[in-house]
């Protein structure tokens, strides 16, 4: 057989060659903020070292189907005119228990430390110094319930570094999924029942996290980020979370606050000494507390830069944004809408 | 290269021939024409599912992308994976190569119920038309809740709109399609294997399918539970995955999942049975390890039933559960490891021809065991939970669904066309198509893995930028659109060969099995003589008269090839097959208005009602052969067995399953009712009373029997009518419960208690009432004295099916009624 038949034959091999490096070069954490392999904490770390261990195992495998695939087929190609026939070779023992056994030694090798991170990861008991955080998964945005410290938030999650958080999943509608890839696996969320993520988040910084489970229409809008602080960094945000809503200074400021108490926008959102959780409604129609919203980084299921703009085009038409939420559009305009949106942000 | 044989000529008209005309094609029982009319539908749908796959990827080629928006993004990702799961794959894989080469492999003229086979292709159009009546106007929406629609976002309150609803009854109909054509396989193959041919002598492909259709049976009652569940909490407003009854939106899950892994084998198995089946004449070698090839597909079975938590590992099923599944999914690498390995050992060795199918085949091999190894990682729960639902996993089920599975199927085209229509599939196009879809399949998925690792979840419509993602998802889309082409170029070559194509001769590839001796393509009988198998590979042994052809001359030449080694099991005279029906239709008719009734015009479920009844009484008494024994096909069957007798078992391991989800409801969900009524109304006198009188029927059916064998036609009927009124005074007692419970105020809506013991008794109650109506039947009948000793087996089949209703009620009994235990949660 020709050379240039031999190479058109090594397609596939080149192909996936190709692919491998592309695979290096992917997996570098540059600029990829749910990175699954930039690990920050010490479940992630766990996960990883699994997860490369398996795909070292893979790749064995693999390689070793591909060169005996190729080899087979560089060697046994038909040639023209060849009288021979081929063996009439069907089975051998040892051959075929060979390849029993060796992948059910490899496995071994899998399930054990599995097994081992199974347990190491899904703890019954909590340390004393647990700080536990309470996420409740609505269609489409998180809120942050802080039980011991009477804080509630949204689309923010604050975390101290290097304390055992354990991380309490509350559905108020349909089945979601708890994701920050920086910081270990996911765990869904479902109504009913309460699953637990225990982490220590380690690397302080900024992380992204988004809804795993399919919610309906919105769900590919239902993110939200971790900021995990420094021991000192986390009770300084305590504290000011802790602090009433700040007095507006501004004149519009003030002004948005009165339009605030007076457009519907109270009957769902708190401001802790303005407005409280309307009792008429249930959780499902419950919206993010508002009390220091302008701390915040990103709102809207953190589809949105925290920005004065993206807060007036979020107020005038939410189902734009976000299609299917349950944010109605109120009509706001011109200085109204200016005012509401001086006095949201003023709320640090 | 030895001389090709030649076969012998018939006089006889092949099966697409005779007879002609539109009707002969709606009335059609010919497995052969069967399965074009599975494959043309498949075909059809798989245009459809891949132009969705196609916007599915034009919406997610840059970020922040409008194009198509979210509803019409949801529809299409759940559309895509219907389509291609339950309306491409499996009919291409069951519909129309395994009911193509089931009777051929095996040496027999049809399968084992023909009027059947037809009957579950308009099931399955009626199916597939029903999950699309979203596209009319004035419904709108097509389902939008993913391929496995996750309870409870498909309860009302979620997903208001018809969009749910058409998915539920699509399924439930399509799901009778599956299982009337599993059993139908599962007793053709098992009962009508030529003289001689073994299980350990059938082609893989036989034994591929017999393991799919026993998964089969076994797997969708499981789904039918599912779905009626759901079904009642749309429609009649239960609580079954509602949380605030107590109920856990987690059932359906692992009711799904119960079904949806063996389902991921039922399609996998086909196309490994494919592969084998190419990969053996273009190597020109039997297949390696042939024994533990066919141990290793039932093994894969078996552990196929004990792995679905493995998709729910994120639903926090706790750690003992986990590492349960973890290690039960792994072991499935091994069985599915032989299978690589053989497949590579047959090729290695072997002199390669490199014909379309063939490449095909070994780009599955590659291809899957990519696919097989990312499994491998997501069976060990905590990687999976850093990789479930990104696109890692939509990486890993491409791999083993496109690459293993379409592969498969493709090569099963390139493999089998020249069979089915006379005419070669053209190979420069063929190969084209190859390359293009290696390439591009693998621009497509294989960067899915990188996406995942960098944290995609999967089913977003739109994603930012600067995450990492907006370099592959283009270069996917791209690629997508290039398989695209190629799949272009396949459509082609189909049309083009069917019309203008090389004729080919009934041997094209010096095949090994037995479609390969008869003509292409076959007449309507398939073989003029059941041929007589002395070993496995039974066409080569004929051929070349041994295994393998190390320079031995053709054993037979000329024209005499086509004459069985040892002497022909039974020559006819003349072939009778059975005449054409048009019932099937109707009854598919029926389904789809029945189900549309659900939703639209009550009214139409009785008009749907009254066609099913009428079309079930029409094949009944269609032929005048009715519960006859029939002693020439009873001397054919392999078994010894009637088909009629073997299929009501089939179909009675089905029910098995069945009333085992329900009764597993009934059981989870009674320690979690709210409160309210509960299990301590239950009348134990009462129903202790009607027990014992459905126990005593159950003593008349084999009186009924024994009278009928015997002859005695006056005590049959007697016998027959006193079983019937037992099992009426049952349903009184049952009426009687039902109606005191409802006036007590326990309805189904009531609370987890009523709804899963009215659904499981009431099931059962269904279930006695169709045998009741099948005893009149019978008692009529052999009143008329129309049932005697020649047609006993009627009353056989029917008794089967009574005593298997009656063992029912002893567990339900006893576990419901005698075992009331009373818990609130």
């Amino acid at each position: 057989m020709r050379l240039a038949d031999r190479l058109k034959r090594n397609v596939p091999a080149l192909a996936i060659a190709t692919f491998a490096g592309g695979a290096l070069g992917a997996c570098q954490p540059y600029n990829a903020p749910m990175n699954t392999l930039s690990t920050q904490s010490d479940l992630a770390k766990w996960i990883t070292s699994l997860y490369m261990q398996v795909t070292i195992w893979d790749t064995i495998i693999m390689v070793i189907v591909l060169v005996a695939m190729v080899l087979a087929i560089f060697v046994f190609s038909s040639r023209e005119g060849d009288p021979g026939e081929p063996s009439e070779h069907e089975s051998d023992l040892m051959l075929e228990l060979a390849w029993t056994v060796g992948p059910a030694l490899i496995l071994v090798f899998i399930t054990v430390p599995t097994i081992r991170t199974i347990m190491k990861t899904q703890p019954t008991k909590w340390p004393a110094d647990t700080l536990t955080v309470e996420v409740r998964a609505h269609q489409w945005w998180w809120e942050f319930d802080y039980p011991g410290l009477k804080i509630q938030t949204a689309d923010e999650l604050h975390l101290p570094a290097n304390r055992v958080v354990d991380i309490k999943l509350y559905s108020e509608d349909i089945i979601h999924s708890f994701w920050v890839p920086a910081l270990g696996g996911k765990r869904d969320v479902i109504p009913g029942q309460i699953n637990h993520i225990t982490v220590v988040p380690q690397v302080p910084g900024e992380y992204y996290g988004q809804c795993a489970e399919f919610c309906g229409l919105s769900h590919a809008n239902m993110r939200f980020r971790v900021v995990v602080d420094t021991p000192e960094g986390f009770k300084q945000w305590t504290a000011a979370q802790l602090a009433p809503p700040v007095e507006p200074k501004q004149a519009a400021a003030a002004d948005g606050e009165k339009i605030f108490k007076n457009a519907p926008c109270a009957i769902c959102h708190q401001i802790r000494g303005i407005s409280g959780f309307s009792p008429q409604y249930s959780y499902g129609f419950r919206g993010p507390d508002l009390t220091h919203f302008g701390s915040r980084g990103t709102l809207a299921g953190s589809i949105l830069e925290n920005t004065p703009e993206n807060v007036a085009l979020w107020i005038q038409n939410p189902d734009k944004l976000k299609p299917g939420a349950q944010m109605p559009t109120l009509g706001l305009r011109g200085k109204d809408l200016q005012d509401l949106v001086a006095y949201l942000e003023s709320l640090k | 290269m030895a001389a090709q044989p030649k076969t012998l000529e018939y006089e006889y008209p092949n099966y697409l021939q005779d007879p002609r005309g539109i009707w002969s094609w709606l009335t059609t029982i010919d497995h052969k024409r069967i399965a074009i009319l599975y494959g043309v539908s498949a075909l059809f749908f798989m245009m459809v599912g891949g132009l969705e796959a196609m916007l599915i990827r034009a919406q997610l080629m840059v970020p922040n992308n409008h194009l198509i928006g979210a509803a019409i993004y949801n529809e299409l990702f759940t559309m895509h994976g219907t389509t291609m799961i339950f309306l491409v794959v499996m009919p291409l894989e069951l519909g129309f190569f395994a009911n193509f080469m089931i009777p051929l492999h095996i040496g027999a003229r049809d399968v084992a119920f023909p009027r059947l086979n037809a009957l579950s292709y308009w099931v399955f159009i009626a199916g597939a038309i029903f999950l699309h009546l979203g596209l009319v106007r004035s419904l709108a929406g097509m389902p939008d809740a993913g391929w496995f629609g996750y309870a409870n976002l498909t309860e009302r309150m979620y997903s208001p709109g018809i969009n749910i609803d058409t998915w539920v009854l699509g399924l439930l109909i399509l799901g009778v399609s599956t299982l009337l054509s599993g059993l139908n396989f599962f007793v053709t193959i098992v009962n009508m294997r030529a003289p001689g041919m073994t299980f350990m002598r059938m082609p893989m492909f036989m034994w591929a399918m017999l393991v799919t259709t026993i998964l089969i049976l076994l797997a969708f009652p499981a789904l039918t539970v599912g779905l009626v569940f759901l079904f009642a909490d749309r429609f009649l407003d239960t609580h079954f995955y509602r949380v605030s009854a107590g109920a856990t939106p987690i059932l359906w899950q692992h009711l799904f999942w119960i079904f949806g892994h063996p389902e991921v084998y039922i399609m996998a198995l086909p196309a490994f049975g494919i592969i084998s089946e190419v990969i053996t004449p273009f190597s020109r070698k039997p297949l390696f390890g042939y024994p533990m090839m066919a141990y290793s597909l039932v093994l894969i079975a078996f552990l196929s039933y004990g792995v679905w938590g493995h998709h729910m590992f994120a639903t926090g099923m706790g750690p003992i559960a986990d590492s349960t599944f973890a290690i039960t999914t792994m072991l499935i690498a091994i069985p599915t490891g032989i299978k690589i390995f053989s497949w590579i050992a047959t090729v290695w060795g072997g002199r390669l021809r490199f014909t379309t199918a063939m490449l095909f085949t070994l780009g599955f091999i590659v291809e899957f065991t990519a696919g097989g190894l990312s499994g491998v990682m997501h069976a060990s729960p905590p990687v999976d939970l850093q990789q479930t639902d990104s696109y890692i996993v939509v990486a890993h089920f491409h791999y083993v669904l496109f690459g293993g599975m379409m592969m498969g199927i493709l090569a099963g085209f390139y493999y089998w066309w020249p069979k089915i229509t006379g005419r070669m599939l053209n190979e420069t196009i063929g190969k084209w198509q190859f390359w293009i879809t290696l390439w591009a399949f693998n621009g497509t998925f294989f960067p899915m893995h990188f996406l995942g690792v960098l944290g995609m979840p999967r089913r977003i419509y739109t994603y930012a930028p600067n995450m990492g993602w907006d370099f592959w998802n283009y270069f996917e889309s791209i690629n997508a659109f290039i398989l695209g082409f190629a799949f272009l170029l396949f459509f082609i070559n189909l049309v083009w060969s069917t019309l203008h194509g090389e004729h080919s001769s009934a041997d094209p590839w010096d095949g090994r099995t037995l479609e390969w001796s008869i003509p292409s393509p076959p007449p309507a009988f398939n073989f003029v003589t059941i041929p007589m198998v002395t070993a496995r590979d039974a066409f080569w042994v004929r051929k070349y008269g041994s295994v393998g052809a190390h320079g031995v001359a053709p054993a037979i030449s000329g024209g005499a090839a086509a004459a069985p080694v040892g002497a022909p099991a039974e020559v006819h005279e003349h072939i009778h097959m059975p005449a054409p029906s048009i019932y099937p239709l109707i009854f598919g008719l029926g389904l789809f208005m029945a189900a549309l009734g659900c939703m639209i015009w009550i009214r139409l479920i009785l008009i749907g009602g009254a066609l099913i009844l009428m079309s079930i009484l029409g094949m009944v008494f269609e032929y005048p052969t009715f519960g006859q024994f029939n002693p020439e096909a009873l001397a054919e069957s392999t078994l010894g067995l009637d088909n009629r007798k073997l299929g009501m078992w089939a179909f009675l391991g089905s029910e098995c399953v069945f009333f085992a989800s329900l009764i597993s409801t009934y059981m989870v969900y009674k320690d979690r009712n709210l409160g309210g009524f509960d299990a301590m109304i239950l009348n134990i006198p009462l129903t202790s009373f009607s027990t014992f009188i459905l126990l005593t029927s159950s003593l008349l059916m084999v009186l009924a029997l024994a009278a009928v064998q015997r002859d005695d036609r006056k005590w049959g009927a007697i016998w027959l009518f006193g079983t019937a009124f037992f099992g009426m005074i049952f349903l009184g007692g049952q009426a009687y419960e039902f109606t005191d419970f409802v006036l007590q105020g326990l309805k189904i809506q009531t609370n987890l208690f009523g709804q899963t013991f009215y659904t499981l008794v009431g099931f059962h109650g269904i279930h006695v009432l169709i045998g009741v109506c099948w005893l009149l039947v019978l008692a009529f009948t052999t009143a008329a004295g129309k049932i005697g000793k020649d047609r006993s087996l009627a009353v056989e089949i029917g008794g089967l099916y009574w005593h298997f209703v009656d063992i029912v009620w002893v567990v339900i009994f006893t576990l419901i009624y005698l075992m009331r235990t009373v818990k609130h949660a």
